[in-house]
């Protein structure tokens, strides 16, 4: 193959990973939009929602190799963040009664409110991550978790900002479908490159081998640091989006079900790649949707002279489980989809019988 | 252009390293030779920095490197190829080459310095989009140092990169750093294999637990020592038919 062809099908690879992508996405919201019900427009918004989130989580998680249970703190960073800046004075001091004065009196348009929010859960992911880099494997899995127990604590006890354990209700909406697009979109083109960049690159590396990573040059703890304030970053955007398409929450949004809702997400679909983000968002979206209207179906028909609620989590938890099983590496397994789509899924299957081989 | 100076290093209480002094020239072949344990890897990794020595003075172009960090002293030029080769096996070749690229990637370079690597490894070509992981071990040498190559050291380090390959194999990697040298690059070689590694090299640093127990050509390395009594522990020739 000559130098001039190598350098098309390379534009060609790394372009196509992305068309391959986004073109399915913006085709099914332009379908959605002109032909489906106005439940099913709003499903697809959540979809897009939860790909920013999911997305956001991959680059830092996917790349690093690290469980990083703290993602959902960014997003509530971020939804509380916008939502006080955002929600007008009035119904603040109706809806968060305990609420400083300062922050009552604080409005501001909703796009600079969502912004500020990232920018917010950035700056304190930037404080509390310089440490917490250092650490791998099941120490730094624990410690992450238990700064997830700092941050619920906070969100539902600060009740002059936040309004406790109650609801915060009274956010705008302004989350449509077309600028949760627009969002996934945005972030799912930044999840890619980020991946290919140098940056994601060497993170790539310290998660394949830390030692060796290092003995190249690179700084693992610096490399992941970038990566875990810009993951935030992007959460907490992505939480301001979902605050003004729910429109009311509490703390309990961003605790153990939704960071595990987030992960099944992610691993069912395979942390490794974005395609495997987009994949697994998409097929958990669908199948929790499916499986809340067979939930509500059983139970409103009395067959087992009871509710079955919890039939979704509790499918949702066994699907993570057999995928783990079955596929460790998520449906997608690590890979990019790329054009020729055949070659990459043959090339996907050898890597996996391999990896298989050497485990062995 | 490389001096170490009274170097010492320590795995926590085990010492490593007792004051060892060594020099690499530009443009020279350097073996650091001994049995398992005499310190031929620390000395490396301490050179490269992933080690941090106790005491003593590496300097690079008369510039003190010594405790800086790896990706300083590998900006600085030198380059490892660790035991083992250490390549990522989850990430491409290509991926490969450019991490071993990044710290001064340039794109119009980048692709100038693949073309080099090709020509010098032409298995990575037909392998560019493979994982590391599904390459032979031989293959997986190869990488291991075109990646440090991408990097364009002034001196290369290879530690032991003929371990576990088989003999076929182990030729071509000597043939391969010999051709290396012969294009003008600065390689301090660690080997086991001691006979093959004497027979391409300028120079010669023979370590013992942790000392230097000879410097100097192959030949009066040779002449002074049967490498055999330093590789099997002082036993003598005679000694050593009737232990077999």
């Amino acid at each position: 193959m000559s130098t001039g062809m190598r350098k098309v099908s390379d534009v060609l690879k790394h372009r196509s990973t992305l068309v391959l992508l986004s073109v399915p996405i913006l085709l099914g919201a332009v379908g959605v939009h002109f032909f489906a019900s106005s439940l099913v427009v709003s499903l697809y918004t959540y979809f897009c929602v939860n790909l920013i989130l999911v997305l956001a989580l991959q680059m830092f998680m996917g790349n690093s190799g690290i469980l990083n249970l703290t993602h959902v703190g960014w997003v509530g960073i971020g939804a509380y963040v916008s939502s006080i800046l955002s929600v007008p004075p009035a119904v603040k001091s109706m809806g968060v009664p305990n609420m400083y004065p300062a922050l009552v009196e604080l409005s501001l348009p909703i796009v600079p409110a969502i912004f500020i929010g990232g920018v917010v859960a950035a700056a304190i992911a930037a404080i509390i991550a310089w440490p917490l880099m250092r650490l791998s494997n099941a120490v730094g899995v624990i410690t992450l978790f238990a700064t997830l127990i700092v941050m619920h604590v906070v969100m539902t006890q600060w009740d002059n900002v936040t309004n406790g354990p109650r609801t915060f209700f009274g956010v705008p909406f302004f989350t449509t479908l077309w600028i949760a697009l627009a969002g996934a979109l945005v972030t799912l083109a930044a999840a890619h490159y980020f991946r290919e960049s140098s940056l994601g690159l060497r993170l790539r590396a310290s998660r394949d081998d830390r030692f060796a990573a290092y003995a190249m040059g690179v700084n693992v703890v610096q490399t992941r640091y970038f990566t875990f304030v810009l993951s935030a970053f992007v959460a907490g955007i992505g939480g301001g989006l979902w605050a003004h398409y729910i429109t009311s929450f509490s703390p309990k949004a961003f605790y153990i079900v939704e960071i595990f809702m987030l992960l099944t997400m992610l691993v069912i679909g395979g942390a490794g790649s974005v395609s495997g983000a987009v994949a697994g968002t998409a097929i958990v979206t669908v199948l929790r949707e499916v499986l809340r209207q067979v939930e509500n179906t059983l139970s409103l028909s009395d067959m087992f002279n009871r509710d079955v609620y919890g039939l979704t989590e509790l499918s949702m938890a066994v699907l993570m489980v057999i995928i783990l099983i079955w596929r460790p590496g998520g449906v997608v397994g690590g890979r990019e989809v790329a054009w020729p789509l055949l070659r990459a899924r043959r090339r996907a299957s050898e890597v996996a019988s391999a990896d298989v081989a050497s485990d062995e | 252009m490389l001096k170490v100076i009274d170097l010492h290093a320590s795995y926590g209480a085990i010492t490593a390293l007792r004051g060892v002094s060594l020099e690499v020239r530009q443009g020279e072949l350097v073996a650091l030779l001994g049995v398992n344990g005499a310190g031929k890897s620390t000395a490396l990794k301490s050179i490269s920095g992933v080690l941090r020595p106790i005491q003593g003075s590496i300097r690079l172009l008369d510039e003190e490197i010594a405790n800086k960090k790896p990706e300083v002293i590998l900006r600085k030029g030198i380059s490892l190829v660790p035991e083992g080769r250490e390549i990522f096996t989850g990430l491409t070749v290509e991926e490969n080459l450019r991490l071993g690229a990044y710290t001064s990637y340039e794109r119009t370079r980048y692709q100038n310095d693949l073309e080099e690597v090709f020509t010098l490894f032409p298995i990575l070509k037909e392998r560019f989009r493979q994982a590391g992981g599904l390459l032979s071990g031989g293959e997986q040498q190869q990488l291991a140092i075109a990646r440090a190559l991408m990097s364009h050291p002034k001196l290369l380090m290879l530690d032991e990169p003929s371990l576990g390959l088989s003999p076929t194999l182990v030729d071509q990697i000597f043939e391969l750093i010999h051709s290396l040298r012969e294009r003008g690059i600065t390689i301090l070689l660690v080997e086991q294999n001691a006979e093959r590694a004497l027979e391409i090299v300028d120079r010669v640093y023979l370590l013992k637990t942790g000392s230097l127990e000879f410097s100097g050509t192959p030949e009066e390395l040779k002449s002074k020592l049967d490498i055999a009594t330093v590789y099997f522990g002082g036993a003598s020739d005679a000694e050593r038919e009737v232990s077999l």
